[in-house]
């Protein structure tokens, strides 16, 4: 089994003084996706920015066996595709369709051939008939799509999902668990929801205080650190 | 929404929709030059400028009178040195300055109106205009959007709480919650952005937007934009032969 993602000694500071990671240690392997669980501020959205190039910290990082640096972004950003929390960021393009191309734009693909990549991402995601449509007159669920076809249509190794139900209704929630399962990329996964976890990958870590607390399965991590919706009763 | 009807605009199918941006680009040119340089003491200029752009509107399929008030926003600005000329004494060089002013936007919104502006400023790139100035025009324009959005939800937010029903006697009240408002939409606007940026590095943007539909530059443009320039030279010099 090959090793896709390693992470060493991860330690990263924001401008304003808040350690935001602090000696995070972590690896993740071909074919098997993991859930981040912790809780608000813990560090998960700072750890995956650092996946793709975005943050810089102290320590390593490797993506496909290459060490992230200012060199290889190209290459590395094409290995691991981030859906990010909030959709409205990530479509920004007039157009559906031009946003679903816009990657494969930027990486030198032709514009008719991208077009037709984009048409089929799409309608991967069920979402073919929303292509010339403006991103904004989009449901919450659909926005999701589209982002979510907006990465795949680079054909990226993992997939990185930054809470990736919120906003969703039930329906629009389980239709997304179904598409997810459905995917061969190795998935990351920063979520709140340990049911949805629990349906899309096996693993879980836990951050705490910018911290890897713990390691297990989805169950025993949510058990472990009373992480599971039906513990939050009182 | 509203700050996204341009962006509407320039997705219709028409006559002038279909011409490559850099034929539009040269018309239009030739007509701001045609406009500063015609003396427009006598209506006739007035009438036939607007003619023109009517006509061009009509051709477009675009509303003529949305049209119309959209440009009036370049009024208050030409109003004021239109005030400074009127008080000097020249009344008449005040009413042609804000004429000036007013059909140069026009035609602005124009093209705006029925390019894509990633077409529009492709096209500005392939006439000379420096790529950099481009991309911060574009970003300009994105963010733009960005904090009109960010602005409009926070308006709402605010009339769900009673703002509209401020009195003139609260108005000090109103003004002090309306700048911290307009601090706070700057602060959520900036977060908002560096998060629209984040997004587009993480698809590989290199800080030129990529363009979906290469412009080509046909028989049709060239027909375009000779007739066009033709007409407008035309209408100059009999402009000017009228004044």
């Amino acid at each position: 089994m090959s090793r896709l993602i390693e992470v060493r000694r991860l330690r990263f500071q924001y401008p304003d003084g808040t350690l935001a990671l602090d000696g995070i240690d972590f690896y993740l392997d071909a074919d098997e996706s993991v859930a981040l669980f912790g809780a608000n501020g813990s560090g998960k959205t700072t750890f995956l920015l650092h996946l793709n190039g975005l943050l810089h910290g102290e320590g390593e990082v490797i993506v496909c066996g290459v060490p992230v640096t200012q060199n290889n972004l190209a290459f590395v950003r094409q290995k691991v595709g981030i859906v990010f929390q909030d959709p409205d960021e990530q479509l920004f393009m007039p157009t559906v369709l031009e946003d679903v191309a816009f990657g494969l734009l930027n990486h030198g693909v032709e514009p008719s051939r991208a077009m037709s990549m984009a048409k089929a991402a799409l309608a991967e995601v069920g979402m073919e008939s929303v292509g010339d449509k403006a991103p904004y007159h989009l449901s919450a669920g659909e926005k999701r799509r589209v982002a979510l076809a907006g990465v795949l249509v680079m054909k990226p190794d993992i997939l990185v999902l930054d809470e990736p139900t919120t906003y969703l209704d039930p329906p629009a929630r389980k239709s997304l668990i179904r598409l997810l399962r459905g995917l061969p990329q190795t998935k990351i996964i920063a979520t709140h929801d340990t049911a949805f976890a629990r349906s899309v990958v096996d693993r879980a870590v836990f951050f705490q205080h910018g911290k890897i607390a713990g390691i297990g399965t989805v169950q025993e991590i949510a058990e472990r650190f009373c992480w599971d919706t039906r513990y939050g009763t009182v | 929404m509203h700050h996204v009807v341009l962006e509407r605009w320039s997705r219709g199918a028409s006559f002038f929709h279909a011409r490559d941006p850099r034929a539009k680009i040269l018309v239009a040119l030739v007509f701001l030059v045609s406009v500063a340089t015609t003396p427009m003491i006598s209506p006739w200029p007035a009438v036939c400028y607007g003619f023109v752009l009517m006509a061009a509107g009509l051709i477009a399929r675009l509303p003529l009178t949305a049209m119309a008030v959209r440009s009036a926003v370049v009024l208050p600005f030409s109003a004021i040195f239109a005030i400074m000329t009127f008080l000097a004494g020249n009344g008449a060089k005040a009413a042609e300055l804000v004429q000036k002013s007013y059909f140069s936007a026009l035609i602005v919104l124009l093209l705006l109106a029925t390019t894509p502006l990633t077409d529009l400023l492709r096209g500005l790139e392939s006439v000379g205009v420096p790529a950099f100035l481009l991309t911060v025009i574009q970003f300009l324009y994105r963010y733009l959007f960005v904090v009109s959005e960010q602005a409009q939800h926070m308006r709402l937010a605010a009339g769900s709480r009673g703002s509209f029903l401020a009195s003139p006697r609260r108005a000090r009240h109103w003004l002090r919650a309306a700048g911290g408002a307009l601090a706070v939409l700057f602060a959520r606007s900036y977060l908002r952005a560096e998060g629209i940026h984040r997004a587009m590095l993480a698809r590989g943007f290199r800080g030129r937007f990529p363009a979906f539909h290469q412009p080509r530059f046909r028989v049709s443009d060239g027909i375009f934009s000779v007739l066009g320039i033709a007409l407008l030279i035309s209408l100059r010099w009999i402009l000017q032969g009228s004044a």
